[in-house]
């Protein structure tokens, strides 16, 4: 029987946000599905949904006829759904034998795990495919390629119907990509459903037979992937042309002088690391995830210890110890992660904000709350931020006002930030906000703070910034103006090796 | 209108649960004592003697949850420092001295704790236990497990007075500060709300400039204090440092806490839900004693009572969870 999975009437919402709204489309056995829509479009979710991570609100998802009802992965993972995140699911410190067959290693005499037969088994499954790779070798000392693969494995081992990839080519050098679609290939003629949700246009010519476009959450084109082309998809993934975006800005045209000059940087990642960043300058960092671009910031900002080089900030040398000691001298950092590093996610709006200047908030020796309302309540105003009140948990906001929060805090007026460290300030906000934090980044160069911008969007960092400095591998790998820089330059350096 | 908001703030939902909670526990022991003997000043007055030690025990271990740690030291540090305390004073040392000297043993093995926790890296949970059973050694090896008398008049004086009419001990007075203390320090000052934050969140709390080790240190220095100010009040009230002290508190305290809503994940719950919490547990505990059940099922029962308090703590932690940690 052929394979055949169909999404019906997906609905989910999140505090704040609708996630999915009527999602419908189905797949069948032997082709490759593409995913695509910006960050925040509901791509992630709709996979969670289907490998039985959340459940819907609403709809049915049917695999081969029988409708899915899943309340944990496992149960996903026996209906014959296997999904491959960017997050590796093995362990690492067992054999490439062993993470193929977890759980139910083939069993030998008096019960014990056959060590030989384990391993022939992998080996014949890696002979398969065709690939290199020491079935005993600990799974840990492979290149993240080579996990990779070892998941694909693991997923066909199990007999799946469904294989997702979510964003599988984000870690993987070129050659690497070219053995992964070789992959995908197989397991299509092998008549498996393929799912493949990525942001790279050229590779969803390559490898994907259909595509579905997902917008904040809606479903708002299905085509055949050789009858359309790149312009149509970012029309539809973006809701118009990327270039207007960017167009209409009001940038700083008034850069000053040197602000912050880092030379020499090392850290236990990062390798002989330097550049300026000028007042009311915008220095953009490029590169891949790992390239070290998070670790400069913390570098900076003395959240991570610093073994070698030189900060100095107005011309003079700085180490700081702790991230206070850089918030004292105005350096200010919005993290990654907004929720892990960024809020404490159960206290008000207010709580938020006010976090790094409770010592400038006080009436005696007791807090003001009134100061830290009137604060509060400036931030809200001068970003827009969406929330009833200044006594709102954090938690229940969209991610792109928890962002603005973030922004708040540092800008409030008893702050004196000179420079503002912004790491993926757009991660996960949908395309809206995005265009307003643009113009926030732009307006705080205005103001003649200095922006370290941290993105892994390659138009939105080759776009804003007025410098762009490229990583990889800990390093500096070049170093450009944003008239010199082009998205194709720019990810020629991310990947030099 | 401000002051509305601020009892509104106070008498929340949990605090009239908490309160109705009370009640259910009053009325009960007062319908199975004998004559209602349970709602009987001389019970009562039992009630409130010895609650400074469950007091002070329960904001020892509460401010430290809220920042999202745990010891589980208290008891073993306070019934340690209530024999040292005893053996000093029949040692001839003046009170104040005394006092102040094991004031500082008891800070001392909080900071013991805080770098164990803070430092070296070991979880609050084992480094803390550990600790325990060092102190809990320590209590007997002091005095060949024998326990100390205490004469001193003013010790004994804090110990046992009581004002109007016999209904108000001394220690219930510095029980009740104690508490007001807490309450403001933890809910209207700088120090107060980065205990909140860091146990919300340390790292976001660390990157706004607020230093987690740093507080973390107080806060076990601060348990220290008021473990071994409980085992010192006992001693008071006993007139006797004892090889048992208030080991059989320590739980009390943790059950206290976490009724009143104090979370074992951090960041959230306030000392008024945490004071009806005390009030609970104290009448809790000396209602088994009226109704004559013997001190092994009166063990069980706390047992049961810590059970059903991390329940509630664990279902409210879950509901809120379940919101978290699936991102979309």
């Amino acid at each position: 029987m052929e394979r055949c999975l169909e999404f019906k009437g997906i609905e989910k919402a999140f505090p704040g946000v609708r996630a999915l709204q009527d999602i419908n489309f189905r797949v069948k056995g032997g082709r490759v599905l593409a995913l695509l829509g910006e960050n925040g479009a509901g791509k992630s979710t709709l996979l969670k949904i289907m490998s039985g991570d959340l459940r819907a609100d609403a709809g049915t998802i049917t695999l081969n006829g029988r409708e899915m009802n899943f309340s944990s992965p496992n149960d996903a993972i026996r209906a014959g759904i296997s999904v491959i995140y960017q997050e590796r699911q093995l362990v690492p410190a067992m054999s490439v034998a062993e993470n193929i067959f977890p759980g139910i290693p083939p069993r030998g005499a008096l019960g014990l795990v056959a060590g030989k037969q384990l391993k022939r088994q992998a080996q014949e499954l890696i002979d398969k495919f065709g690939l290199s790779i020491d079935p005993a070798a600990p799974v840990g000392t492979l290149s993240v390629a080579y996990q990779q693969m070892v998941e694909i494995m693991k997923a066909y081992r199990r007999d799946s119907d469904v294989i997702a990839f979510d964003e599988p080519t984000a870690p993987l050098t070129d050659a690497e990509i070219a053995i992964l679609f070789d992959l995908i290939r197989r397991l299509k003629e092998a008549g498996k459903i393929i799912l493949y949700v990525s942001h790279r246009l050229s590779e969803i010519f390559q490898v994907t037979d259909e595509i579905v476009v997902l917008k904040d959450g809606r479903l708002v084109a299905e085509m055949k992937t050789s009858e359309t082309g790149e312009q149509e998809l970012i029309r539809a993934m973006v809701g118009r042309d990327i270039g207007d975006t960017y167009a209409g800005l009001n940038r700083n045209d008034k850069i000053g002088e040197v602000l912050l000059e880092v030379s020499h940087l090392e850290t236990d990642v990062l390798r002989d690391v330097s550049f300026t960043l000028r007042r009311g300058e915008i220095v953009g960092f490029a590169g891949l995830v790992g390239a070290g671009r998070t670790e400069v910031a913390r570098a900076i900002f003395g959240a991570d210890p610093v073994s070698s080089g030189e900060i100095k900030i107005e011309g003079k040398p700085v180490r700081f110890k702790t991230p206070k000691d850089a918030i004292d001298a105005g350096v200010a950092l919005c993290p990654e992660d907004r929720k892990e590093q960024g809020l404490v996610l159960f206290r008000s709006v207010r709580d938020n904000v006010t976090m790094p200047i409770l010592a400038k908030v006080k009436r005696g020796l007791f807090l003001d709350n009134h100061a830290e309302d009137e604060i509060t309540i400036d931030a809200v105003k001068r970003y827009a931020i969406k929330t009833p009140t200044v006594d709102k948990i954090v938690m229940e906001l969209s991610g792109g006002n928890q962002q603005k929060v973030i922004l708040g805090r540092w800008t409030s007026s008893k702050m004196t930030t000179k420079i503002l460290i912004l790491d993926e300030p757009t991660k996960g906000i949908d395309v809206g906000t995005k265009a307003e934090v643009y113009q926030m980044v732009c307006d705080f160069a205005g103001q003649g703070i200095g922006v370290i911008f941290i993105s892994s969007e390659l138009t939105e960092v080759v776009n804003i910034s007025d410098t762009i400095v490229v990583m990889h591998g800990g390093r500096v790998t070049g170093q450009m103006t944003r008239q010199e820089a082009t998205e194709e330059k720019v990810l020629a350096l991310a990947m030099l090796d | 209108m401000e002051s509305a908001k601020g009892f509104k703030k106070f008498f929340n939902e949990k605090m009239v649960t908490l309160l109705v909670l009370l009640v259910i526990v009053v009325a009960a022991f007062t319908v199975l004592s004998k004559n209602g003997s349970y709602l009987h000043p001389a019970n009562i007055r039992n009630i409130f003697s010895l609650m400074v030690v469950t007091s002070l025990l329960t904001l020892a271990v509460g401010c430290l949850m809220i920042s999202g740690n745990i010891d589980l030291s208290t008891g073993a540090n306070g019934t340690l420092c209530g024999i040292l305390f005893a053996l000093l004073l029949q040692g001839g040392v003046a009170w104040p001295v005394a006092l102040i000297a094991t004031l500082l043993i008891g800070m001392a093995i909080g900071a013991f704790n805080a770098t164990l926790v803070n430092i070296v890296g070991f979880q609050p949970f084992i480094a803390t236990m550990a600790v325990a059973s060092v102190a809990k050694g320590l209590t007997y090896v002091a005095n060949n497990a024998v326990a100390v008398p205490v004469k001193d008049p003013v010790i004994t004086w804090i110990g046992t007075e009581r004002f109007f009419n016999n209904l108000l001990p001394v220690t219930l007075i510095i029980a009740i500060v104690a508490f007001v203390f807490y309450t403001v320090l933890m809910g209207a000052t700088e120090f107060g709300r980065s205990v909140y934050l860091i146990g919300g969140n340390r790292e976001a709390a660390r990157l706004s400039g607020i230093h987690p080790v740093k507080i973390s240190y107080i806060l076990f220095i601060n348990s220290g204090m008021l473990s071994a100010l409980a085992g010192i009040l006992l001693a008071a009230r006993l007139k006797s440092g004892t090889v048992t002290g208030v080991v059989n508190m320590q739980f009390s305290g943790m059950t206290a806490a976490m009724l009143g809503g104090v979370s074992f994940g951090g960041g959230s719950g306030g000392f008024g839900g945490v004071f009806i919490g005390m009030l609970i547990i104290n009448g809790f505990n000396n209602g088994l004693t009226v109704l004559g059940v013997s001190s092994y099922w009166q063990t069980v029962a706390s047992g049961v009572l810590l059970l059903f308090a991390l329940t509630v703590d664990y279902l409210n932690m879950k509901r809120r969870g379940k919101r978290v940690s699936k991102r979309g």
